[in-house]
Formats: structure tokens, C-alpha cells, sequence
């Protein structure tokens, strides 16, 4: 039954491209071919709606055995992934209403959507791989078909970067097969640990995390992510990158992690958080700046992953799925009416809608109470102790300095143009009622640091170290530039292959 | 083992050629050296191959696997190739 999940967008997507070729007259097409998109989209709804009274669902996709089927599931891992999904891709289709000229842009978004649900509900390594490359594949093309300048170029390197880990993915596969015979979770779970396993994890682990676009492997994300169009932007921001999220759980869940991986994953996702944050910081381009964003977010889920706290994990991917993607809809519908990217000309004081979401958003994205962040950000920080949680606030009141930052450009007067706001206002609220939802209690302290982040911002302004911001002008050819890169890669690789080898 | 060492030769090329279409290709090598690899992990001496009912077959899960992943790459290469040729067009 889950499996009509998948199927469903799939289905709707061909059916999409045969009538955009098809159909003869243009009247047809015109009214045809949004009413398949928006179905595709909205009925998934019903499956999650019928499936989920009884939870946990676990099935094998046509009855076979476990042995020599691929096996499905819905459970408290992988819903709020499913939920968060459904959710932005509703909004999404709704914003992206008339916004690109060619039909088959709205086939490559219901494809993403299969892919990215196949992803989320799958329990088996090679079926998750697959249906990972396909959601990737879509986010190339939605990738390349923005108009902007460069965006050819950084949708190449994304899809060098991320085909070259997903190949790497493989061969870790291909070493799990050979030494344990099984692909599906649930039986290589009881099945005996060894070294060349233990090595496979490591790469495996590599290659999600460069798909997944955190710190040392985050290069080609913020090209990708500020050069896409609108809608393309809050999908990959939103969710193209919890998909690989869900395969390092995937791994959790099968496998037992060693002391020493968990310390270099901390390590790695506390470098994340930092570096993402001053790239945010620096940016003036509203875009690149919620992509930075993306890259420090992202760090918080892998903390969480790596400390133990699962469900804070899970709970941060789902809310960062509806804010990032709120933002990105809210920040582009207004990048696209007033024709600039630069946060200093950009300006949300003609259209209140949009500065309701932004504002509310931007209280999501700090952490402060009662949004839907907060909770999971206290699962997340639960399990510190020390200097860690000293680290975290800091990083706290960083996030909070570029969402002010965000939130104080905005507010000044710059160009005026109409916008479409009614997608983020939904993601905003969903935000803050879920939230209330899940937590109800207020935490004074997340006011008082959000109080105290503001009087750094005030100061910083002051003294003017926002103000210039330092360029790094790349003139690196481009093919040298992914050598470099490249090498980069391998060399994390090997340093977790390493690591895992010693333990 | 072949296939491990023809995964290194284009990881090598990966890393050493500027051109966007020698990269392009360093991919498939590397991706013709996976499946040799994965196809050899379904490897059991002196088996046939698993056709009709026999005593003792290779493992056919491997290279079913293996027919997805080259369909998959099938199709990038064609993609990435798109994407150089509309680079080009932009930077004449």
C-alpha cells in the first residue's frame, strides 16, 4: 500500500510529458497539464492519510520474501521525513503555478518527488541508492534550467561531485554485500561485524556526507542552491539534502558505529555549523546566504545523529525541511519581482504578507521557543555536556545574528514589486503551530538570547564589520577548481576510512 | 581486484584532467570499474551461470543490480554532456 507513495507522482509525471507532446491545441495543454501536476502532487496525501491510522508499517514490496524482496516501511523514523516532504512539495507546487514556461519542468519536480519519497520509505540499501539518484538526477536538471549566469556551471559540479559519491556509496554497498549476502536492513543487522565492514561504513559515510552538502564537502552547495530557480531552490535546500540525512539513519540503525566514527562525525558536524555560519554571515546575496545556512543547519542534524539523540535529529530534519523551504519561497518571490539578488537593495516593507513569513521564519530558523525548532533543538543539546554546550550557544546566537541580519536588510526601503506570498505564510504557521504542537512550554532563556543577539548585532553594525564584506574572487580555471576539490574528497575519504580501520 | 584498480585509474583522472568532458569521462571509468567489482562479488568457483536450474550458480543479484546502475549512468553521462554543450554555447 506504501508503495502507491512512489508510484503515484511517478505515474502522473509520464503522464505529464505525454500530454505536453501530445496535445494539439494549446487550450488543452494549458488546462491539462496543471491539473495532472497539482494532482500528482496532492495525492500522496491520501496514501499517508489511509497508511499512517496503523503505524508502524512494514511490507514487502509484492510478497515476496525478505530474502529476495525489497523491503518497504513507514514507522516513527521515517514519517516526520515523509510528513516534511509532502508538506513542501504541496507548497512548492502551489508556488511554482505558471512559473516555468516548458511542461516538463513540472514532470522533473513530480519525479523528485517520487524519488524522494521511494528514498524515505525504503529499508533496503540498493532500492535507497537508486531512488536517491534519481530525486539527484532531478535536482541536476532543475538545476541547469535557470536562467541565471553560471548556473550551467554549478549544476556540472554538482553533478560530478555527487555522481562521484554516489559511485563511491556503491562500492561500500558492493563490500557489505560481499561480506554479509544481504542488502535489506533488517538481516544485515544481525549478521557479524568485521573490518572490511567497519571500512565500508566509512566511506559510505563520506560519500552521504558530501551528497549531503556538510562542511569540508560543501562546496558545490551554495552555487547550486542560490543559482536555481525559486521553487527548484526550496526543494534542493529543503529537501533533496535530508535524503542522504535518512541514509547515514539508515546506517545508524543497521550497523554498530564505533567510539571513534561518532567523535570525528561530532567533530565534523560542529565544523559545519561554525563555517556555515560565518559564510552566512558574510554574504550580502539574499540566496547564497540561506544556502550557507543550509551548509550550518545541516551540522546541527548530523550532531544530533552522532550523540544519539535520533529523534532530535529527525525532529530538526522535519523543521528545517519547513522553514528552509518557507524562506527560500518567501526571500525568492521576492528576488524574482524586484530582479536582484542583493540583500541590500531587496526590501519586503511593500508587502506585509511577506514580511509576516519572513519574520516568523526567521524565528524558526533561530531556535526560539515555542517554534517547532526549539524542541528538537533541546533533544539535540540534551546529550552535551561542557565545552560542547558552550560551543552551541554561541552557535545559537550566530544563527540568530544573520537571521537579524536577514530581517534588518529587508526591513530597509528598497525596490518595490508584487510578490507571491501565500506558500511561506502556510510553511511559517505550520511552523510555529506545530511547534506548539509538539512543545508547548515557553524557555525565557531563548528570548534573553535573542535580546543578547541583537545587542552584538547593534554593536557589529556599529563598528562596521558587516559592513565590507571581503570578496574571494575566484580565478581558479574552472577545471582546475574540481581537481582541487576532488582531491579534497578522496582525502576525507581516506581520513575516514582510516579512522574506522584503527578502531 | 581488476575493478577496484580501474575505479583508482579514474579517480586518478578525476583529479589530474581539467577538461569537463575528460571528467566526464574519468566518471565512466570509474563506474565501468564498479561494476566489474560488483559483478566478480557474485563469483563462486566452478559455477555456471544461472540460466537454467543447475547445482551450483553464480550469485545473479549482482549483475540484476548492476544493469540499474549502468541505465542510471546511461542517462547522466547524456545529461552532463547536455549541460557542457549549453555551458559552451554561453561562454562564445
Amino acid at each position: 500500500m506504501i508503495s502507491l507513495l512512489v508510484s503515484i507522482p511517478m505515474l502522473f509525471a509520464f503522464m505529464l510529458v505525454l500530454v505536453d507532446i501530445l496535445a494539439k491545441s494549446q487550450r488543452i495543454k494549458t488546462k491539462l497539464v496543471p491539473a495532472i501536476y497539482l494532482l500528482g502532487s496532492f495525492l500522496p496525501w491520501l496514501v499517508l492519510w489511509t497508511s499512517c491510522k496503523n503505524m508502524p508499517v512494514d511490507e514487502v514490496v509484492g510478497n515476496w520474501t525478505r530474502m529476495g524482496g525489497i523491503e518497504i516501511a513507514l514507522d516513527n523514523y521515517n514519517f516526520y521525513f515523509i510528513l516534511g516532504a509532502l508538506v513542501l512539495f504541496s507548497m512548492v507546487s502551489i508556488y511554482s503555478f505558471g512559473h516555468f514556461r516548458e511542461g516538463k519542468a513540472y514532470s522533473v519536480i513530480l519525479l523528485m518527488e517520487a524519488g524522494v519519497l521511494g528514498a524515505f520509505i525504503s529499508r533496503d540499501l540498493f532500492n535507497y541508492y537508486i531512488y536517491m539518484e534519481i530525486a539527484s538526477v532531478c535536482a541536476f536538471i532543475l538545476t541547469a534550467l535557470s536562467e541565471e549566469k553560471g548556473a550551467k556551471k554549478a549544476a556540472f559540479r554538482y553533478l560530478v561531485f555527487s555522481l562521484t559519491a554516489s559511485y563511491l556509496f556503491i562500492f561500500a554497498l558492493g563490500i557489505i554485500y560481499l561480506k554479509t549476502g544481504y542488502l535489506n536492513l533488517n538481516l544485515i543487522k544481525g549478521s557479524a561485524n568485521s573490518k572490511e565492514i567497519n571500512v565500508a561504513i566509512g566511506i559510505a559515510f563520506s560519500a552521504l556526507i558530501l551528497k549531503a552538502g556538510i562542511f569540508p564537502l560543501h562546496f558545490w552547495l551554495p552555487d547550486a542552491h542560490s543559482k536555481a530557480s525559486t521553487p527548484a531552490s526550496a526543494l534542493l535546500s529543503g529537501v533533496v539534502v535530508k535524503v542522504p540525512i535518512y541514509g547515514m539513519l539508515l546506517l545508524f540503525y543497521a550497523f554498530p558505529i564505533g567510539e571513534m566514527m561518532r567523535k570525528a562525525l561530532f567533530t565534523v558536524s560542529f565544523l559545519s555549523i561554525f563555517s556555515g555560519l560565518l559564510g552566512a554571515l558574510l554574504q550580502i546575496n539574499a540566496k547564497r546566504l540561506l544556502a550557507y545556512s543550509t551548509v550550518s543547519q545541516l551540522g546541527y542534524v548530523l550532531l544530533g545523529l552522532s550523540t544519539g539523540s535520533i529523534y532530535g535529529a529527525i525532529y530538526y530534519s522535519f523543521a528545517h525541511m519547513l522553514f528552509k523551504g518557507g524562506l527560500f519561497l518567501g526571500v525568492g518571490s521576492l528576488t524574482d519581482a524586484q530582479s536582484t539578488k542583493d540583500l541590500r537593495e531587496l526590501s519586503y516593507r511593500g508587502n506585509r504578507s511577506i514580511m509576516i513569513a519572513v519574520l516568523l521564519l526567521s524565528l524558526a530558523l533561530s531556535g526560539v521557543s515555542p517554534f517547532i525548532t526549539a524542541y528538537s533543538k533541546k533533544l539535540i543539546m540534551g546529550d552535551i555536556t561542557g565545552s560542547g554546550l558552550f560551543l552551541l550557544y554561541a552557535a545559537t546566537i550566530g544563527t540568530m545574528l544573520y537571521a537579524i541580519k536577514l530581517n534588518y536588510l529587508l526591513s530597509e526601503p528598497g525596490r518595490n514589486g508584487s510578490a507571491k506570498a501565500p506558500s511561506s505564510l502556510i510553511l511559517a504557521l505550520l511552523t510555529l503551530l506545530l511547534g506548539i504542537y509538539m512543545n508547548p512550554s515557553m524557555n525565557p532563556a531563548d528570548w534573553g538570547l535573542l535580546v543578547l543577539a541583537s545587542g552584538i548585532f547593534i554593536l557589529l553594525r556599529k563598528f562596521k564589520v558587516l559592513e565590507e564584506i571581503p570578496r574571494f574572487e575566484q580565478v581558479r580555471e574552472f577545471g582546475r577548481e574540481l581537481n582541487i576539490y576532488m582531491v579534497t574528497f578522496f582525502l576525507f575519504v581516506l581520513a575516514m576510512m582510516l579512522i574506522q580501520r584503527l578502531q | 581486484m581488476v575493478g577496484i584498480t580501474i575505479m583508482l585509474v579514474g579517480f586518478y583522472g578525476l583529479m589530474s584532467k581539467k577538461d569537463p568532458i575528460k571528467i566526464v569521462l574519468s566518471i565512466n571509468i570509474v563506474s565501468v570499474g564498479l561494476v566489474l567489482f560488483f559483478v566478480g562479488t557474485g563469483c563462486i568457483k566452478e559455477a555456471k551461470a544461472p540460466i537454467m536450474p543447475r547445482k551450483s550458480v553464480v550469485d545473479p543479484l549482482p549483475a540484476a543490480l548492476m544493469l540499474t546502475t549502468l541505465v542510471v549512468d546511461v542517462a547522466i553521462t547524456a545529461l552532463a554532456l547536455t549541460i557542457i554543450l549549453r555551458m559552451r554555447r554561453r561562454m562564445t
